[in-house]
């Protein structure tokens, strides 16, 4: 598997590292318990396309957010995830 | 009370020999480790990016690279690290960490790498078919020009790759590696480059 880096180009995969889920958004300061036991331990288990964070830290050292195909590892975009950078892309 | 002096040494201090390697004959690869040199990471502040960019335009006459790519000034090369950041090379003092901190004082955040880094030259006929043997991405000229930058990794270890001015109408590679992952690499480019036939010398002068 290769990713296409937004900054770097095409890398091997060993470059990458896998962090997980990136649907999962922190809730509120007063959101229920129910909500921040969602946000912290559950996670759907997709068979297909999902969203992903991977971090480039044999590279640019910059967080992606990845759009994979988890049955053909088919990656259909890669774009920075929000941070240092990120803001200039696309731009 | 004792009195320390500190010995300034290279990470290919106890491990670069000087001489010929390998394969006898007419060398097909040079490596050469530059000392001595001033290595600073210049790193924009959150939304201070152009900021830096004008700053480093100012101080070193060259825009920042914006994209994987070496920039040549008059006395510091600036080379692509990430996204807004690079590091500046230089030797002599005069881009110091010292020098450069009130300048980009407020746009940039930097870090003195110059102890941090080892740096190697690659040249000769068979350097880029040896890097082939440990890097994944393609270094042909076509696609990998002179000031063509590189953040990646070898035999597993991050490294800062550039091309240089050719040199004797051939190409030349730099390596900056991690000091404490000097050695390692060191070793491993010196199996990669064996059947090649390796001449091995350090040098104080950046080029």
């Amino acid at each position: 598997m290769r990713i296409t880096c937004p900054f770097c180009g095409e890398r091997e995969l060993g470059e990458f590292t896998y962090l997980g889920d990136a649907k999962p958004q922190r809730p509120a300061a007063d959101a229920s318990e129910e909500a921040v036991y969602d946000y912290v331990y559950l996670r759907d288990n997709i068979a297909g396309v999902m969203s992903e964070h991977w971090y480039h830290g044999g590279g640019c050292r910059a967080w992606l957010k990845v759009t994979r195909n988890t049955l053909t590892h088919e990656i259909s975009a890669v774009e920075p995830a929000a941070g240092a950078g990120a803001a200039k892309v696309g731009a | 009370m004792a009195d320390f002096s500190w010995d300034v040494r290279s990470p290919l201090d106890r491990t670069l020999v000087a001489g010929p390697y390998g394969v006898q004959g007419d060398a097909g690869v040079a490596l050469t480790e530059i000392r001595n040199f001033d290595l600073v990471q210049v790193m924009a502040r959150r939304g201070k990016a152009s900021e830096m960019a004008q700053t480093a335009q100012a101080r070193f006459g060259v825009a920042a690279p914006e994209t994987p790519k070496a920039v040549g000034a008059s006395d510091a090369t600036l080379i692509w690290s990430g996204p807004d950041q690079f590091f500046m090379l230089s030797k002599g003092g005069k881009h110091s960490i010292e020098a450069l901190a009130p300048v980009f004082a407020g746009s940039a955040s930097l870090s003195d790498q110059s102890h941090a880094r080892a740096l190697i030259n690659v040249s000769g006929e068979k350097a880029r078919t040896m890097l082939a043997k440990l890097s994944s991405i393609d270094l042909h000229p076509d696609v990998f020009g002179v000031g063509a930058a590189a953040a990646t990794s070898m035999d597993h270890t991050s490294v800062t790759l550039w091309r240089g001015t050719d040199r004797n109408g051939q190409v030349v590679f730099n390596l900056l590696v991690f000091a404490t992952f000097a050695q390692s690499l060191w070793h491993t480019i010196l199996d990669s480059a064996a059947e090649y036939g390796v001449t091995i010398g350090h040098s104080e002068d950046l080029a």
